[in-house]
């Protein structure tokens, strides 16, 4: 009997000691995961290079080789690449409701140039959708699904799916009621005093970054030509979440850093207002927040809000946009003149 | 007799005029909650997660005269899919079929433009409805299409 009682507790303790086991293994497997994951990005962090140089999470050979055909192309644009999203660490790491000038939850400038004169930063206090009465808004899904589902009750928007720089330039692609028609034809149709661009991402793929730099400069000026009064705002490309993109591998961080490099450039050097829409959507490492997308692409409404929000407190005044940023064509006239006075 | 053949006479007569004024009679009396269809109708997609749009910005989005319309519930998408939602209120019911035409339009144009994006969207947009019952008019771009036609019939489409 005694045995028996034995042979039992034995079998019991040795039960309880495989499930202990089984307890521990799990533990080592998903806590290691973690720990590991956050060593690899301290030191990532802390060793700037290593930041400078970081590709996409998933570098396909022929991703690579665009990435490297496109550094050849643009070589200055200092913005580090992307990295993807961490495994294992919250979501929201780099989101924040703040909307401020810089934001501190950025471990990675999300611009090439924070201190240009181009970037409109957060000014007090915030519009109301009033401000929007006189703005037109012109960009690719990504401005549509803003329009869709970010509450916004004014403003013309003259949005396309699949809206590049080439259909923005000459394509049919603005719908009326009597079909559809070119962004110019769309933007003579009324009066404006403000326009929003968002257009890059179905670009990423272009490589002739110098092409795509004249492209949208010469159309930006055609809608300054047909709307002379108009303050002109330029969109950054908001980053993606590279593992969801299914589109194509062009479709990556380290492409939308150069296109934003370039976008700021052109603003700097057109007197346009750059708006880091990044600055609130990354998630700190050069990527979209995770979890802000079901297809990498298209934020979720709650970000739209988000955006809107960033749009009523980041504008510029009406005597700001009389003092348009210095242009470079400016600030070389004015070396020079300092150089020639001295 | 005579008084029966009167009688029989003006029985007709009232008859006739009953029946006429049934055919005339084309428009169904439908009381439909704009907000209600255009929220059951959410449940046909499943590929997107639809949000509701400002009702001011509906003009801009499918051209009506602002003043044809008395009221209107639209889900758009945030740009992954090409589903969409509008349940319009026309304040006169002979302006359902202009709504329409604008719904359709709607429709051909987004065709024209996913068919170099998203091809895929294409045939999605080829299934769209477009109803209309009373003053109400109805765009439903959705992924099960007979569960919409469904729910729209128990709303008296």
């Amino acid at each position: 009997m005694k045995s028996k009682k034995r042979r039992r507790r034995a079998r019991q303790d040795r039960l309880v000691l495989q499930l202990l086991i089984i307890v521990a293994v799990v533990l080592v497997v998903f806590e290691g995961r973690l720990v590991l994951t956050m060593t690899q990005h301290r030191s990532i962090m802390n060793d700037p290079e290593a930041v400078a140089t970081s590709g996409n999470a998933d570098p396909s050979d022929e991703n690579t080789e665009k990435s490297d055909r496109a550094d050849n192309i643009s070589s200055d644009m200092g913005t580090p690449a992307g990295e993807s999203a961490l495994a294992g660490l919250p979501a929201d790491i780099g989101s924040s409701n703040s909307t401020s000038g810089t934001s501190a939850s950025s471990a990675v400038s999300t611009v090439a140039n924070p201190d240009s004169p181009a970037i409109v930063h957060q000014t007090d206090p915030p519009v109301d959708d009033s401000y929007f009465s006189d703005a037109v808004f012109i960009g690719d899904s990504r401005m549509e699904g803003f329009r869709n589902a970010s509450g916004i009750t004014q403003g013309r928007f003259f949005t396309s799916v699949g809206m590049s720089l080439a259909s923005m330039t000459s394509g049919e692609v603005i719908q009326t009621a009597d079909g559809n028609i070119t962004v110019a034809a769309a933007l003579s149709g009324g009066s404006y005093n403000k326009i929003y661009i968002m257009l890059g991402t179905n670009d990423l793929g272009e490589y002739d970054w110098d092409a795509f730099r004249e492209g949208f400069i010469s159309v930006t000026q055609r809608f300054k030509e047909i709307q002379p009064d108009a303050i002109i705002y330029i969109c950054s490309v908001i980053y993606v979440e590279e593992s969801k993109v299914t589109t194509g591998d062009y479709i990556n961080n380290a492409n939308v850093d150069k296109i934003n490099a370039i976008l700021l450039d052109i603003c700097e050097e057109q007197g346009y207002y750059y708006l880091d829409l990044n600055e609130f959507l990354s998630n700190g490492y050069g990527s979209l927040i995770e979890g802000a997308t079901s297809d990498g692409v298209h934020i979720y409404p709650e970000y739209c809000e988000q955006m809107l929000d960033y749009l009523k407190s980041h504008y510029v005044t009406a005597s700001d946009a009389e003092e348009e940023p210095e242009t470079e064509t400016e600030t070389e006239t004015e070396t020079e003149a300092a150089a020639e006075n001295s | 007799m005579k008084r029966v053949r009167r009688f029989a006479a003006v029985l007709c007569t009232a008859c006739m005029a009953l029946a006429l004024t049934a055919c005339g009679g084309k428009e169904k009396e439908v009381t439909v909650d704009t907000a209600a269809l255009a929220s059951d109708l959410l449940e046909t997609v499943t590929s997107d997660t639809l949000t509701e749009t400002a009702s001011d910005m509906l003009p801009s989005i499918y051209f009506f005269e602002e003043d044809t319309i008395e009221a209107g519930t639209a889900y758009a998408s945030s740009g992954t899919t090409a589903c969409e939602i509008a349940v319009v209120q026309s304040k006169d019911a002979d302006n359902t079929a202009s709504v329409e035409k604008l719904f359709q339009t709607r429709v051909d144009n987004q065709s024209d433009l996913y068919a170099s994006y998203n091809e895929g969207e294409v045939a999605r947009l080829d299934t769209a409805i477009i109803k209309s019952a009373g003053a109400y008019t109805v765009l439903c771009v959705c992924d099960d299409v007979d569960k919409a036609n469904d729910i729209l019939e128990e709303y008296g489409f």
